[in-house]
């Protein structure tokens, strides 16, 4: 049905409109026609993705661990990414989700750090600022519908204290002494909790390394977007350091006994 | 042809009939006014070095730097108006972040140098604005090596092996002649640039002075930082003894 | 009219490279009362004498709070005062806000001085005619900062600006080695004793017209403070048992007489 009262009872001809009887707002094209007429969609989903991060809190400061995989789809596209960054001397940041965000992240990091090393008065951005400012950026994007689209773990350790925080590309945040992104989340993180909660005093980096180390394990047995090749990365008194390109050992015989899988049919 | 009085040297956008923009020149008089700022480029880094004249006893030493670094590997020494020098820095700064933003890549002090020249130039075509009173050395290691430049209020910018501007830039020339800048060591250029500070300073005209100095070469990973207080005690002590033995 | 042909507007250099509009601007600074500031390696305070246009009014404000961190005492138009002290609030919100720190004090100076900057260069403005002195703890201790209408701003042990301010100076010049291990009282005591200098003849300070504010702890007649050091301003009947403290005054039969401005020529600091 017509819902316009002002094209009720008169003739209709769309083509021809002498007397110019045709209302205004049914007059054929009268609509905006840019870029925006059928709405704007954005960022649906990430495209090139990395998996878990998992950080804890251990006796020296904070270690975190993720593995160097990019995956496109179910594909493991890019096997030496690296999703651990130090940002000045006393953070790292660790990535899940959407790859090329992450970079872009990389590069506003490194045009702040490059402003605070101008300064050049002795103050310096901490792990603390460097969470605060990734929650407002993440926010901030999120509220123009525009997410870049992560989880972040960032840790440090600056004047004597250890820091171990969460955002995601809804800016929400979280801390806590142990903290995991990704599938790591469901599956590292009971883990990490049993081992680490209570102990974050205790634990020597030995200890932390091996608790990391089974996590990432696990993790390759049971995420099929995951890598055996990672990187851990402690951030102490001492400073921040990343290692290289780590191999998971890891054993495969009980395949055999699986149903449909390899020369077994049924 | 004299320049007072003639009207032609009220505005940077009025030249006089002889070709002169006077407004560029009194900027210049700004500069030579202040105290005295050189750069020496040697074989593997580059040094700055800066009388800072010290107005009040009140001041705290080592606060209030007249040499500030634009980029990691970038530094840069005013004489002039400070606060014109602030102005340039900031701008610097931004030209540099807006390369590396577009280049991925560590701007070239070329570059920087080139984009400032031309920020400083447009500030002497128009009468409603004031030419910069000050003169800037550019220092840093890039992919072409140690560069060192410096922009003039004219906007003028030019590469060298050894610059000095301001107040004692004459003698301080004719000393930087003396040196073979290209084979010197980064280390040797400190105790250098020291000496030709302290040569140049005119202890009976002017107040107290503060050495200040930075630099960037391998010893500092490439990176612009000021010269570490060790060094910095020991180029100052040994820049006095050359003094006494001068005179 | 003019003094000279070079003076009429900030965007002209007189032939010896100097901006006259940009020191008539300081002038107007030293038309305001004087203000005081002292660090110690514990704190950072400013001390100021306030005005007031007649008997039936009120005493002017000198002191503004910037943040819980920082604060300036202010000489010249107090009009440009709060302009440029609510230009400083939110540079300071908005470091609170983005890296949840408190602004690094240096950097605040700073940002004001780049702001003034750019009225001593474009045409159509005027350089602003107020000077702070700021004074705020951050990561790097106590600071005392001095911003003036050039542009400029400078870290100093102790300063003085405004009407006869130079008195203050000279009396800060003679003690400033020793504030570095004052106390709080002993410190304010100093101030007072500098401000004190730039009385006229028949004036003295008393709890109308003198302002305190200070940060770092809590002194010995203070209530606790929190957050820890934050600044703030003492007035009225709290500034009574500082004024108290004070020695009096060792009357030189010469009044300590006040050396000339800076000779012109070499002048290119554009400092007051």
């Amino acid at each position: 049905m017509d819902h316009f009262p002002t094209n009720w009872g008169r003739p209709r001809n769309d083509a021809v409109d002498v007397y110019g009887t045709h209302p205004i707002h049914s007059r054929p094209n009268n609509h905006p026609k840019d870029a925006f007429a059928d709405g704007v969609q954005r960022t649906q989903q990430p495209i090139v993705t990395g998996t878990s991060v998992l950080a804890i809190k251990y006796k020296d400061g904070i270690m975190m661990a993720a593995d160097n995989l990019a995956s496109y789809g179910s594909l493991a596209r890019f096997k030496d990414i690296q999703r651990l960054h130090p940002v000045g001397q006393y953070t790292v940041i660790g990535a899940g989700g959407d790859m090329s965000d992450f970079q872009y992240i990389q590069r506003i990091l490194e045009e702040l750090s490059v402003d605070e090393i101008a300064a050049q008065d002795g103050h310096e951005l901490g792990p603390v600022e460097i969470h605060e400012y990734m929650s407002q950026v993440m926010y901030a994007r999120r509220s123009k519908i525009n997410p870049l689209w992560n989880s972040l773990i960032i840790g440090g350790f600056k004047d004597g204290k250890r820091f171990l925080s969460y955002v995601d590309l809804l800016g929400t945040t979280y801390s806590a002494s142990t903290l995991a992104t990704g599938y790591g989340s469901y599956i590292a993180l009971p883990l990490l909790r049993k081992a680490v909660e209570g102990y974050e005093d205790a634990l020597t980096e030995e200890q932390a390394r091996k608790i990391i180390q089974e996590s990432m394990r696990v993790l390759f047995y049971r995420d099929a977007r995951s890598l055996n090749k990672y990187q851990i990365a402690t951030i102490t008194a001492a400073g921040v350091w990343v290692s290289d390109s780590l191999h998971l050992e890891t054993s495969w015989d009980f395949a055999e006994d699986i149903r449909g899988y390899g020369a077994q049919t049924q | 042809m004299t320049s007072i009085g003639t009207g032609y040297d009220l505005s940077a956008s009025t030249y006089s009939p002889d070709g002169r923009i006077f407004q560029v020149e009194y900027a210049n008089k700004a500069v030579e006014n202040s105290g005295t700022a050189i750069g020496l480029r040697v074989k593997d880094g580059v040094v700055l070095a800066v009388e800072k004249l010290v107005h009040s006893k009140l001041l705290v030493p080592g606060a209030n730097r007249r040499i500030q670094t634009i980029d990691r590997h970038i530094g840069m020494a005013t004489a002039g108006l400070l606060a014109d020098g602030r102005n340039i820095s900031n701008r610097a700064r931004s030209e540099s972040a807006s390369i590396r933003k577009t280049w991925s890549e560590q701007p070239t002090v070329n570059a920087i140098s080139n984009r400032i020249a031309l920020y400083a130039q447009v500030y002497t075509l128009y009468s409603s604005v004031r030419p910069f009173g000050i003169s800037t050395i550019f220092a840093g290691i890039d992919k072409n090596g140690p560069s060192l430049y410096v922009v003039e209020p004219s906007g003028v910018c030019l590469g060298y092996h050894g610059a000095a501007i301001g107040k004692g830039r004459q003698l301080a020339k004719t000393e930087l002649e003396k040196l073979n800048l290209s084979e010197l060591s980064t280390r040797e250029a400190v105790m250098e640039a020291a000496r030709i500070i302290y040569l140049v300073h005119d202890d009976n005209k002017e107040k107290e002075f503060e050495l200040e100095m930075s630099w960037i070469g391998d010893e500092t990973n490439g990176l612009h930082v000021p010269v570490p207080a060790d060094l910095l005690t020991e180029a100052d002590r040994k820049a006095k003894e050359a003094l006494e033995n001068f005179e | 009219m003019f003094r000279n042909t070079y003076d009429s507007d900030n965007t002209v250099f007189s032939p010896q490279g100097r901006l006259h509009q940009v020191e008539y601007a300081l002038e107007a600074v030293k038309q305001g009362s004087a203000a005081v500031g002292l660090r110690s390696k514990t704190h950072a305070i400013l001390l100021a004498l306030k005005r007031s246009t007649g008997e039936l009014a009120s005493y002017q404000q000198k002191m503004f709070r910037i943040d819980d961190h920082v604060g300036i005492a202010i000489a010249g138009l107090t009009s440009d005062a709060r302009v440029l002290s609510n230009f400083m609030r939110q540079q300071a919100l908005s470091d609170r806000m983005v890296f949840n720190r408190p602004t690094p004090v240096n950097r605040l100076v700073s940002a004001l001085a780049d702001k003034a900057q750019v009225n001593t260069q474009d045409y159509g403005r005027r350089p602003y005619g107020v000077g702070f002195l700021v004074i705020g703890q951050d990561q790097t201790g106590p600071h005392l900062f001095e911003f003036s209408p050039s542009g400029n701003s400078y870290e100093y042990f102790a300063m003085s600006i405004g009407a006869r301010s130079q008195s203050a100076k000279t009396y800060l010049e003679k003690h400033y080695e020793s504030f570095t291990d004052c106390t709080l009282e002993e410190l304010i005591k100093h101030g007072l004793h500098a401000l004190r200098e730039t009385l006229q003849q028949d004036k003295e300070l008393n709890v109308n017209n003198t302002s305190i504010s200070i940060t770092g702890p809590s002194g010995l007649h203070e209530k606790p403070v929190s957050p820890l050091g934050k600044f703030r301003i003492v007035e009225g009947d709290a500034v009574k048992v500082y004024l108290e403290s004070m020695d009096e005054k060792v009357t030189d039969e010469a009044p300590a007489s006040v050396p000339p401005a800076v000779a012109a020529d070499e002048d290119v600091q554009m400092s007051g």
